[in-house]
């Protein structure tokens, strides 16, 4: 049982564990990441980040990327969550979840996602700061961390 | 007619570009907005950008059909 949501609103983490957990009696396992919004940005306060996606491919390469984790390991049920429009510094801005009979799929599965979330999935930040707007540029590492999954099939 | 999409710091050098054009390319799109649009155009032009058709990421000499959704995609940073 795998869900994509795509929203403006806040998530409520205690309500998306329990979810998982109740999926099955198999669930032995319920690995949660959720990601916050930095206050700083080159070392300087941000004032606020706005997210945008591409409505309708986003959700695509995110089944896509929940597709390959289920080939990859023995999973139950997965939730990733993605919120877009204006967020304030310690905003919540992303949550995975996965619930597994046993914690090695699940850890590695819940990695796997957020990696190739962040790699791959159409979302673009721009961040306000000092009264200005600039579009964040995307890590070297992001793409390295996707990758180094494309030859490893743990 | 096919439809532009832009998405990121793509969009704001984008603003006042026609949101359809004839084209048979996504190379064919990024010749004729040189013209009008040559900052626009220096930016499709980096190998990072991604073109879309209709949500699929494609080769630039893909041929396009009437009615197709273009979209540039510059590297993503969500997360």
């Amino acid at each position: 049982m795998d869900t994509i949501r795509i929203q403006t609103e806040d998530f409520d983490l205690t309500q998306e564990y329990q979810l998982l957990r109740g999926l099955s009696g198999t669930v032995g396992a319920v690995v949660t990441f959720s990601g916050l919004v930095r206050e700083l940005e080159h070392e300087s306060s941000i004032e606020s980040l706005s997210l945008q996606h591409y409505p309708g491919m986003t959700e695509n390469l995110l089944q896509d990327i929940i597709d390959q984790a289920n080939v990859r390991w023995n999973l139950i049920g997965i939730t990733v969550i993605h919120r877009v429009g204006r967020l304030l510094p310690s905003d919540q801005i992303v949550f995975v979840g996965v619930a597994s009979e046993h914690r090695g799929d699940g850890f590695y599965a819940a990695q796997f996602l957020m990696d190739y979330l962040k790699a791959k999935a159409t979302f673009w930040k721009q961040v306000s700061q000092d009264g200005k707007q600039f579009w964040v540029d995307s890590k070297d590492s992001d793409a390295d961390a996707a990758a180094g999954w494309e030859s490893n099939e743990s | 007619m096919i439809h532009l999409l832009f998405f990121g710091r793509l969009g704001d050098l984008a603003e006042n570009v026609p949101t359809t054009i004839v084209a048979e390319t996504p190379a064919d799109i990024l010749r004729l907005l040189a013209m009008d649009f040559p900052l626009l155009a220096v930016a499709l032009s980096e190998p990072q950008i991604l073109v879309s058709v209709n949500k699929m990421i494609v080769d630039w000499d893909q041929r396009l059909v009437d009615g197709s959704e273009v979209a540039f995609l510059p590297p993503v940073t969500g997360g």
